[in-house]
């Protein structure tokens, strides 16, 4: 087992280094000379050679991407060009409200999408799954700002249950917190609800074929028992699957969810990042992404030995 | 033990023959064409008509009702809609139901000309990564490693490296999606090349080429077009996402997304601006998955087993 995590762990560094070497060439190919911007406007082709040497932009491509991936190594993600700011300070500022979403979105994806498709897939073909598969075929459908809007629209202006924008950090208190989590939560969560409960219920149907049900339930078991026990857990492979993929629909997701929602958080640093043209705070944004994204598929690997013993790798 | 002796003639009268039964069940006529489609699959029948409609409003947007999309008209701005303005009119005065109708030009050719482009890409890397074993383990890195960059961040990324414009924003979403469809290309290329068709094939001293493009290829297409029905949907979305956080085509182009980032200041009191693109956006998207689950059914069975 230990051996296992290991292997997968050195197994991610490729892929984490083809990230590096993109997210690098995202800079290196950026329009515009930074060091022509930090010379200013009366400086002499002299002096901006000068400077550019001095920063090191005169050297070769791959050594300037070692230099790079050393600094990062180290936790240095570069100077905002807007802010002045470390990069580093921008992201740690704003990860608050974004994980937030994320795990308030992943607890309610997860409480409503996976009885939904197992109820689904249990009633097969009558009303009730038509009902549920016609649901997760408008969540993939309706795009996640429509979504947002007309949440906002219907429960925080009209019925005025839930706050309409903001974000309340939680040293606040747990219920302003989640109060105005719930509907970006859910807002965020249609798509990923659509897609974990489709996917649950096609796992259990297969599932739900096999002899060992039929012992279940000749035996006497109770439904839900054999649902929720039995069953499900013999299904749960590709829905963790789809769980883990599926963040990545969710970090997508919260770039505009947050923008819709107000929330002050690393979606929002995006979108202004891309509209200053800020490419330090851009690169670092997506260097962190892909690396929590990649880390979270690598703990779903693991969970898979935990579910099915049968998988030794 | 009796020996044995000549068998006794058969009595023919005594033999018993299956009998002429009529045919009870008559044989089940598939019907095919537009009725066979609209009864047998009637939710893919309804995407391919909602398609039509929104490409029929796509070719004749300058000729069903609507006026110059970009002219302004600041004294009749956020009007609400009317028998003048259908949809009302933006901040700017500007016909919301002409910008919507044009829009839906700009959603329908990104969305085909990403799913077409992607998946001829994906399918070539899919192809080489699955058949030349040397490339394999190099290719599949890259594509890992471009998979573990969520999609529209990577398309955003790109797009600040460029100027908005409607073909860098193809660009953008496309590479974004190649990967999806290079992996499910090379899976399906390496479950076929154990297939005994295919040794046989090689046996029979079939070059790669011919190998490629008679036996392996076809048997691609069918989970490849599927896929790039959902890449086509995706697309929409994706592109309507940049405009609306303004790293896509430039706000100047009536885009359902550009409509969108227009209202956003005013969606508490004017709804209406955001509300009609919204809906276009959702009709078009649903349409196109409609159509993609529906040829998922007809195209491939093992896949529809599955999800």
């Amino acid at each position: 087992m230990l051996s296992f995590i290991v292997r997968r762990i050195i197994a991610t560094i490729p892929v984490m280094g083809f990230v590096a070497l993109f997210v690098f060439s995202l800079l290196y190919i950026a329009p515009g000379d930074p060091a022509a911007v930090i010379a200013g406007d009366q400086a002499s082709p002299a002096d901006v050679e000068r400077i550019r040497a001095g920063l090191g932009l005169d050297r070769p491509y791959l050594v300037r991407f070692a230099e790079w991936l050393f600094r990062v190594l180290q936790g240095d993600l570069g100077t905002s060009i807007f802010t002045s700011l470390p990069v580093t300070q921008l992201i740690a500022q704003r990860i608050e409200p974004t994980v937030s979403l994320m795990v308030v979105t992943l607890f309610f994806a997860i409480i409503i999408a996976v009885p939904m498709g197992v109820i689904a897939a249990w009633k097969a073909n009558t009303w009730i799954d038509r009902v549920a598969m016609a649901f997760a075929v408008f969540g993939f459908s309706v795009p996640v700002f429509v979504v947002g809007y007309l949440l906002a629209y219907i429960f925080a202006l009209k019925l005025d249950w839930f706050p309409v924008q903001g974000y309340t950090p939680l040293s606040a208190g747990f219920g302003p917190w989640l109060e105005n989590l719930v509907l970006p939560a859910v807002t965020l969560g249609m798509v990923y609800i659509a897609l974990i409960a489709r996917i649950t219920r096609a796992s259990m149907l297969e599932v739900l074929q096999q002899d060992y049900i039929r012992t279940a339930r000749s035996k006497g078991l109770a439904q839900p028992s054999i649902l929720f026990i039995h069953a499900l857990k013999n299904a749960a492979i590709p829905v963790v699957t789809v769980i883990g993929i599926g963040i990545a629909l969710l970090i997508g997701g919260a770039v505009v969810t947050e923008s819709v929602f107000a929330i002050p958080g690393l979606g929002r640093l995006t979108v202004d990042a891309i509209l200053r043209r800020d490419y330090p705070v851009i690169q670092g944004v997506v260097l962190m992404f892909s690396f929590v994204y990649v880390l979270i598929n690598l703990v779903v690997d693991i969970i898979y030995t935990l579910l099915d013993p049968r998988i030794r790798y | 033990m009796n020996p044995p002796g000549p068998l006794p003639p058969i009595d023919e009268s005594r033999l018993a023959v299956a009998p002429d039964l009529p045919d009870i069940l008559p044989a089940r006529k598939p019907r095919k064409g537009l009725l066979g489609l609209i009864r047998n699959n009637p939710a893919m029948a309804f995407g391919v008509f909602l398609l039509l409609v929104m490409l029929f409003l796509a070719i004749f947007a300058p000729f069903l009702g609507t006026v110059d999309p970009t002219s302004l008209s600041p004294s009749r701005r956020t009007r609400l809609p009317s028998e003048a303005y259908w949809f009302g009119t933006d901040m700017l005065g500007r016909d919301i139901y002409s910008r919507v109708l044009y829009g839906t030009r700009v959603s329908l050719t990104v969305g085909f000309s990403v799913a077409v482009l992607a998946s001829i890409a994906g399918l070539v890397i899919g192809l080489v990564s699955g058949m030349v074993r040397w490339a394999d383990s190099l290719i599949m890195r890259m594509i890992d490693g471009m998979m573990s960059i969520p999609p529209i961040l990577l398309a955003i990324a790109l797009m600040a490296l460029t100027r908005g414009s409607m073909q860098n924003v193809i660009i953008a979403i496309t590479v974004a999606e190649i990967p999806r469809v290079a992996r499910l290309v090379r899976g399906v290329v390496l479950t076929l090349r154990e297939q005994p068709y295919v040794d046989g094939a090689i046996a029979a001293g079939t070059r790669m080429p011919r190998l490629i493009f008679r036996h392996i290829l076809p048997n691609t297409l069918a989970p490849m077009i599927v896929q790039a029905t959902y890449i086509c949907a995706s697309a929409m979305i994706v592109e309507a996402i940049l405009s609306f956080i303004g790293a896509g085509i430039p706000p100047t182009v009536p885009t359902w997304g550009n409509i969108m980032a227009d209202g956003r200041t005013l969606w508490q009191v004017r709804p209406h601006i955001i509300v009609f693109p919204a809906i276009f956006l959702s009709v078009t998207v649903l349409a196109v998955n409609l159509v993609g689950d529906g040829l998922r059914d007809a195209l491939d069975p093992r896949m529809a087993k599955r999800l």
